[in-house]
């Protein structure tokens, strides 16, 4: 098999290249390739999409580069935007990159990270038939936030010559390299000098809890970890960089209220109170948003609802939704951005990391105890609203489940590290169909009522007025056929979730730890 | 992922360029390719330098598996690895006459290595054998380089003949012309009046000093020669290919 990776080592100050090249000619030819020089721009969403997959994207002006991560090696080469403040995968041409981001980036959009210079060289070595047995390429690699020169040499064996590759690597050590590198130092250094580290975000809730900890304590890193979303999104919210940001602003604050109003007794019921209205007043503001958001994101996929007739009343309704979005996010901008709401952040932050005075009844009970009795109250109102569903069940009602779902899901997150991670795996992954569906069915109420505003709102009858009118007629007809459709569907799937199995999983995880 | 074999019964048409210039176009383009030299002269190993390790055999060829693993060789060329020929090649259908199926085990050898592989190239010796049908079995297209002479269009009769006989469809077979001079009227009369030959491809590739020189810069010329009329037809007979590929 190949040769294991590239090998990766610093080069110290005192040593010349030409010194390590005269040691590599001693045993092999050696080839030079002409010296490459970029100052090259690094790239990802900010959740990480592309390193995640062990990618690395970086520009060189418009010339962009995608590789693997590990092995170094280069997959597609393109031309793409200018990469100013953010870019989406739809700004690049058609072709085989923007093919390989477009379905990982998703509405994520490509900001700038790291920039660094590299300067390097690569050179073949070759056996007695003048064949490549190895290459080596010498680069430096400096991040232009500072002024360090990383200086390192990286071995690239070839397959089918594994003996080769040791006597490269002994050669190297016997001269000097003996410690190994990060390939990508000069990306990691010039991410920390933006205070970045990758994978340092992800929109997932993930926190590790210990089972030794009292309700409070566990309660306060919960609330803690949350705050920190809010915060680390908020930047990106108010320069409006894509819809993920406020999302994940917005589903921190969801938590965060879930928390307060789930957990009972854990904090002073005063400090619950006064927080859950100021949060609840910051969720308020972001929601209009939000809304076009979702709305604004399907645009590609509502035309197929419509006959081509009744299409370019679309075009002009969606047009109005841009600039109808662009008043509300400067509205919503302005309260971000007041005192008010710093003063809410700091006021929590501080409070988090204060003690009460007169702590609450269960503050002292163990994480543990709190945790199975919270997530299974959640799991029988769960069963108790969807038992009571059938296929004439208001929307209004449906709603409540799905809501009630959301609570039971967070209520899990938050917890799950304290139970065995396999089950919780299930569980979640039962509860995550259930929920899909009905997030589903509730976008498509969502969207229909605002259908219905608009309708309202239009008083008009210019011909732009009638051919807007008639395609919110044709869209409406669409979501209504397509939520109804939906109906049977979810009924079948909550009793999936409601089968014994699932059931005795839950009260088996959850009830017995009492 | 596609497997494409280099054929003709006759020798010295052109087909180890063929298989070396292709392989290394089709790897240029990112996609992982190897070349699989089936030939005991081994001529395309020799263009990119690379010798047979010393334990492999045809046996261990049909084996498959980790012994093939083991022999495959990263040419000078990222995105290119070659299965270097060995001499006892030349008595592989011995070898092959003790497998059940023994039409069919190339094919069996050659699958696991599609998973690594987006195109494999078979340069092939120029007969008809027991090897010549595993090829014809695995192959999705046999592609022939004809000269445009007498002798030369009779081979291509006598492989649809075979063809026929063994049940492998017609269909698999592209045919273009090759080692092509324009100032012989043989040529431009004989590629005349097999215009509507089946499977023949437009792109034809001239006869080349450049390409003859191959075993001088032991590169391919598409490599050492870009620029070239060789390489540039070379080019075109792999686009032109491209489109018969569906995969």
């Amino acid at each position: 098999m190949m040769p294991s990776g590239p090998d990766t080592w610093f080069i110290p100050e005192s040593l010349r290249t030409e010194t390590l090249l005269a040691a590599l000619a001693t045993e092999f030819g050696v080839d030079a390739a002409p010296e490459y020089a970029a100052t090259v721009t690094y790239a990802d969403s900010f959740d990480w999409r592309l390193y995640r997959r062990g990618y690395i994207l970086h520009c060189h002006g418009t010339a962009w580069t995608l590789y693997h991560g590990d092995s170094g090696a280069v997959t597609v080469q393109q031309g793409g935007p200018h990469l100013h403040r953010a870019c989406f995968a739809g700004d690049f041409p058609p072709g085989s990159l923007r093919k390989v981001i477009e379905p990982l980036l998703s509405v994520r959009c490509l900001l700038p990270l790291a920039t660094v210079s590299l300067v390097g060289r690569q050179f073949r070595l070759l056996n007695e038939d003048e064949k490549t047995v190895a290459r080596v390429v010498f680069e430096e690699q400096r991040p232009v936030t500072g002024k360090t020169v990383y200086r390192m040499l990286r071995l690239f064996g070839v397959r089918g010559y594994d003996q080769e590759t040791v006597r490269v690597r002994l050669l190297l050590e016997n001269n000097g390299l003996t410690t190994p590198a990060s390939p990508l130092i000069g990306f990691e250094e010039g991410c920390r000098a933006i205070d970045r580290r990758p994978l340092d975000y992800t929109s997932k809730f993930s926190l590790q809890l210990d089972d030794s900890l009292t309700s409070r304590q566990a309660m306060v890193l919960i609330y803690r970890h949350l705050l920190t979303a809010m915060q680390r999104n908020l930047p990106g919210v108010l320069e409006d960089l894509d819809s993920e940001f406020l999302h994940d602003f917005r589903v921190a604050i969801r938590r965060t209220r879930s928390g307060l109003s789930l957990v009972k007794k854990v904090l002073p019921a005063s400090v619950v109170a006064s927080f859950a209205k100021d949060f609840a007043q910051l969720g308020r503001i972001t929601g209009p948003t939000r809304d076009l958001d979702v709305y604004l994101l399907r645009r590609d996929s509502y035309p197929d609802r419509l006959p081509a007739a009744l299409r370019p009343g679309l075009e002009a309704f969606f047009d109005d939704l841009v600039e109808q979005r662009r008043k509300e996010v400067k509205k919503m901008a302005q309260v971000l951005r007041s005192k008010k709401t710093r003063t809410l952040l700091n006021k929590w932050r501080r409070y988090l990391a204060s003690e009460d005075a007169k702590p609450a009844a269960e503050a002292k009970t163990p994480v543990d105890q709190l945790a199975g009795k919270i997530i299974f109250r959640r799991f029988k109102r769960v069963m108790q609203d969807g038992l009571a569903l059938n296929a004439d069940t208001p929307d209004a009602d449906v709603h409540r489940l799905r809501i009630q779902c959301k609570k039971l899901r967070y209520a899990i997150e938050f917890f799950r590290t304290l139970y065995p991670e396999k089950e919780i795996q299930v569980v979640v992954r039962q509860l995550k169909k259930l929920q899909d569906i009905l997030g589903v069915f509730n976008d498509l109420s969502v969207q229909q009522d605002m259908v219905v505003s608009t309708l309202e709102k239009r008083r008009g009858n210019t011909h732009r007025d009638l051919e807007i009118a008639a395609a919110l007629g044709g869209l409406m007809q669409s979501l209504y056929e397509e939520q109804l459709a939906l109906r049977c569907h979810f009924l079948e799937i909550f009793t999936r979730f409601s089968d014994p199995e699932n059931t005795a999983l839950f009260t088996r995880l959850f009830q017995s730890r009492k | 992922m596609s497997i494409v074999a280099v054929y003709n019964i006759k020798g010295g048409v052109g087909k180890t360029a063929t298989s070396v210039n292709l392989a290394y176009l089709a790897s240029r383009q990112g996609r992982k390719t190897l070349l699989c030299d089936m030939d005991p002269q081994g001529s395309a190993s020799y263009y990119f330098r690379i010798r047979p390790a010393k334990k492999f055999s045809s046996k261990k060829l049909l084996r498959g598996g980790k012994h093939i693993d083991a022999n495959i060789r990263g040419t000078d060329f990222p995105d290119l690895d070659m299965l270097p020929a060995d001499f006892s090649y030349r008595n592989i259908d011995i070898a092959l006459d003790d497998f059940k199926k023994s039409q069919q085990r190339l094919h069996k050898v050659l699958q696991p290595l599609q998973e690594e592989y987006e195109r494999i190239f078979l340069d092939c010796p120029p007969n008809i054998t027991l090897l010549s049908e595993n090829i014809f079995y695995a192959a999705e297209f046999i592609l022939v380089p004809v000269i445009p002479t007498t002798l030369s269009l009779l081979s291509l009769e006598q492989l649809f003949a075979f063809l026929d006989k063994i049940g492998q469809g017609r269909e698999k077979v592209l045919v273009f012309f090759s080692m092509v001079e324009k100032r012989k009227k043989m040529h431009l009369d004989l590629m005349r009046s097999t215009q509507n030959q089946t499977g023949l491809l437009q792109t034809v590739i001239p006869y080349s000093a450049d390409i003859e020189r191959m075993g001088l810069y032991r590169q391919p010329v598409a490599a050492a020669l870009p620029k070239s009329n060789a390489a540039q037809a070379y080019e075109r007979l792999w686009n032109e290919i491209q489109t018969r590929i569906t995969s």
